[in-house]
């Protein structure tokens, strides 16, 4: 590696993934840690503070910093090691889900918990600590990861690892680059007796229904995700496509060896091989602004039934988990507005109670998200958690140009996040555009808010790292 | 299969694998082919694949190398030699070492797995060697001198081999890949390139087709008759 020139701070336009939040920053991509650590020294020097970015897949604002610095890891993004005995790979935080599964899967491994795009980075992953549909199961990202390197603001380079230090290791992770910037990884994949999933579709009549497939499957499907018709009312309220993935055993599907190469798993570019789907947005946009989005999500539902007469069906990893790959750019039929997405993470004995209340407020005030999803939930280890033994549905709503609209859909956000909060729920930093800072020590516990609070006041003493995520919550 | 445990090898070879066939892998690096022979028994449940640490630069070890083979897994019938090295070289460079290498793996090696199939294949009357050269063979090019002229090197010898041992019933076919998505060519951004599995079936289907010479997609033997075609006074003014 060449590195002639450091890097020069330059004035973008950084927003978050939904377009709705953001603004003008000063971007610097580094390529090497010691290039992260002159970046602090300089923001320092200056008095002033910077955010981390990777991917940029955060709805919200978790990544943005109007007016101020941001560092972008993207470029630092080598798959450095992969051990094709123990399938543990070792990645810059840059690195993607997309680097990580196209290593792995050459050699029968795939990534134990994967997001819903494969862009994410794997720094972001681990700070925002994401989830797949195997949260039930396998856990959060975090869970997987075995050790990184972190680059603290007072310029320390740290290994860290559950056992060497578990109060950092379960912070940082989670911690939303609050605490320092994660320059290096490794992370476990799992073993896979094939490269392809037996998949089911089964169609859910009503919310509880969803919920209670969800109860009935959970010990025995290796992935399950629901996707949410939310505009449909009544008895059909919160009806819904439930997908249940199961992973072959060895043995039961052979040609899935086949299937142990990138370019078989990858999200075929064309849609039925002729239409380039980077074409399909502007058609997804027709129907957000004639406000036929309620008819199109009708339509798929009814195309359910028979999904499910075909069901089981065979699916490569890549095309089951990438759903939001299928269609590039697909947020952009949500301009010029932007979408943000609302992801409520509530307790299982509240569940019904509060995701129903929670689809017949957003209808009633005529904000109904053009997509909902609904799924499994269960605890994990990390300091600032979001997760619940419960379920979370996220609901992605176009967000109105026009002030007053804007207004009122983040008024009925924050409506919608009190009755949350209210029934013990949480809610998650890699989609929350919304919360107020009232919220912040509601959402975990004023314990761990404290120490978290502690963390930050010991690694980062100047407050060298902030978001406009975290001056929103007041961390 | 020689050169079993990436791109195009590992993908004939797992294809070998699912029609029930008994392969003895070779590879040069351990532990990924290790992984790989036990990702095929892994997936089908069955002993099928097996492990044999070779670097085809070392001819030396062809022939003993081939005799333990047949001792342990039985006859062999069928041969694929698909090692091949491709080195990034700057087109101001010279150098010696990478070109050995080169014409160590990809010609010297061929042919010292060529030698030993054909010495048991002749006195059998039967089997089958496919060898994977490449388009690159057609035309020497200012990108990768030594690239081109190792494998127009395996090429004439595999038409030489299969001229000398089809009268006695013995096959030998010639692959030349166009643009196939491999490790080998991961940083080339080729456009076009076909997965490596596509170019396995392509490759079966020529040796089951008894093709002497196959083009791997076949688009390939129209442009590289185009190619070969233009004359050198236009050609070395190109930056093909």
């Amino acid at each position: 590696m060449t590195t002639m020139t450091a890097p020069a701070w330059r004035d973008e336009k950084v927003l978050g993934f939904g377009m709705a939040v953001g603004g003008p920053a000063s971007v610097l991509r580094p390529t090497t840690a010691e290039q992260i650590a002159d970046a602090f020294a300089e923001v320092k020097k200056s008095g002033g503070s910077v955010a981390l970015r990777g991917a940029g897949c955060s709805y919200g604002d978790a990544a943005t910093a109007v007016n101020g610095k941001v560092l972008d890891l993207t470029r630092m993004n080598r798959v450095l090691g992969f051990d094709p005995l123990t399938g543990v790979a070792t990645v810059e935080p840059g690195a993607t889900v997309r680097d990580l599964w196209r290593t792995s899967i050459q050699f029968g491994y795939w990534p134990k918990v994967v997001s819903g795009t494969m862009a994410v980075s794997m720094g972001g992953a681990a700070a925002m600590n994401i989830h797949g549909k195997n949260n039930y199961t396998l856990g959060s990202f975090g869970e997987c990861v075995r050790s990184f390197d972190l680059l603290t603001p007072r310029g320390e380079l740290v290994h860290v690892t559950r056992e060497s230090d578990p109060e950092l290791f379960h912070a940082a992770i989670s911690g939303f680059g609050m605490l320092g910037c994660f320059t290096r990884f490794e992370i476990e994949t799992k073993r896979v007796h094939s490269g392809r999933l037996k998949v089911w579709g089964i169609v859910a009549d009503d919310l509880e229904h969803n919920l209670r497939l969800l109860e009935e499957l959970r010990s025995e499907a290796d992935y399950l995700v629901s996707w949410l018709d939310l505009h449909a009312k009544g008895k059909g309220l919160g009806r819904g496509i439930m997908h249940r993935a199961d992973q072959f055993h060895s043995g039961e599907d052979p040609e899935g060896l086949r299937f142990c190469e990138p370019a078989l798993q990858d999200v075929p570019p064309n849609l039925f091989g002729v239409v380039p789907k980077g074409w399909l947005w502007p058609g997804m946009w027709g129907a957000v602004h004639l406000g036929q989005v309620g008819l199109v999500n009708a339509l798929k539902f009814k195309a359910g039934s028979k999904e499910q007469r075909h069901s089981p069906y065979i699916q490569s990893h890549g095309a089951f988990h990438f759903l939001l790959d299928y269609v590039p750019r697909w947020q952009w039929m949500t301009k010029p507005g932007g979408l943000i997405q609302f992801q409520p993470f509530v307790p299982k004995a509240e569940g019904a109670r509060v995701l129903r209340t929670l689809i017949e407020k957003c209808q009633a005030a005529g904000h109904v998200p053009y997509l909902g999803v609904l799924k499994r939930h269960r605890p994990d280890p990390f300091l600032m958690s979001y997760a619940v033994d419960g379920y979370s549905m996220a609901m992605d709503i176009a967000v109105s140009s026009r002030k007053s609209r804007r207004a009122s859909l983040w008024q009925l956000c924050r409506e919608m996040a009190e009755i949350v909060l209210d029934a013990g729920g949480r809610f998650y930093y890699a989609k929350d555009a919304v919360l107020l800072d009232s919220s912040f020590e509601r959402v975990h516990g004023s314990e761990a808010v404290a120490k978290f609070r502690a963390l930050k006041q010991k690694w980062d003493p100047d407050r060298l790292l902030q978001t406009d995520l975290s001056r929103r919550l007041g961390v | 299969m020689v050169g079993a445990s990436s791109g195009i090898g590992l993908a004939v070879a797992r294809r070998l694998a699912l029609a029930g066939r008994k392969v003895a892998m070779l590879a040069r690096r351990e532990a990924e082919l290790a992984a790989q022979v036990a990702l095929v028994n892994d997936v089908t449940k069955k002993q099928l694949a097996f492990a044999y640490v070779h670097d085809a630069a070392v001819t030396g070890e062809a022939e003993a190398l081939f005799q333990r083979i047949e001792q342990e897994l039985g006859p062999v019938d069928e041969v694929h030699f698909v090692a091949g090295v491709m080195p990034p070289v700057a087109l101001d460079e010279f150098d010696l070492q990478k070109d050995t290498v080169q014409v160590q793996v990809n010609m010297l090696g061929c042919i010292a797995w060529g030698n030993a199939a054909a010495r048991r294949f002749l006195a059998r009357k039967g089997g089958c060697f496919v060898g994977v050269s490449s388009v690159a063979q057609d035309r020497g090019r200012i990108g990768r001198p030594v690239y081109n002229a190792s494998k127009a090197g395996m090429d004439t010898y595999l038409e030489a081999l299969r001229n000398r041992l089809w009268r006695h019933g013995v096959q030998v076919t010639t692959i030349r890949p166009g643009f196939v998505e491999t490790p080998m060519t991961a940083g080339l951004r080729l456009k076009g390139a076909i997965p490596a599995d596509q170019a396995a079936a392509r490759i079966l289907k020529a040796r089951d087709r008894k093709k002497p010479i196959s083009y791997v997609p076949g688009k390939w033997r129209l442009i590289m008759f185009v190619i070969r075609n233009i004359p050198s006074f236009v050609f070395r003014r190109l930056s093909l």
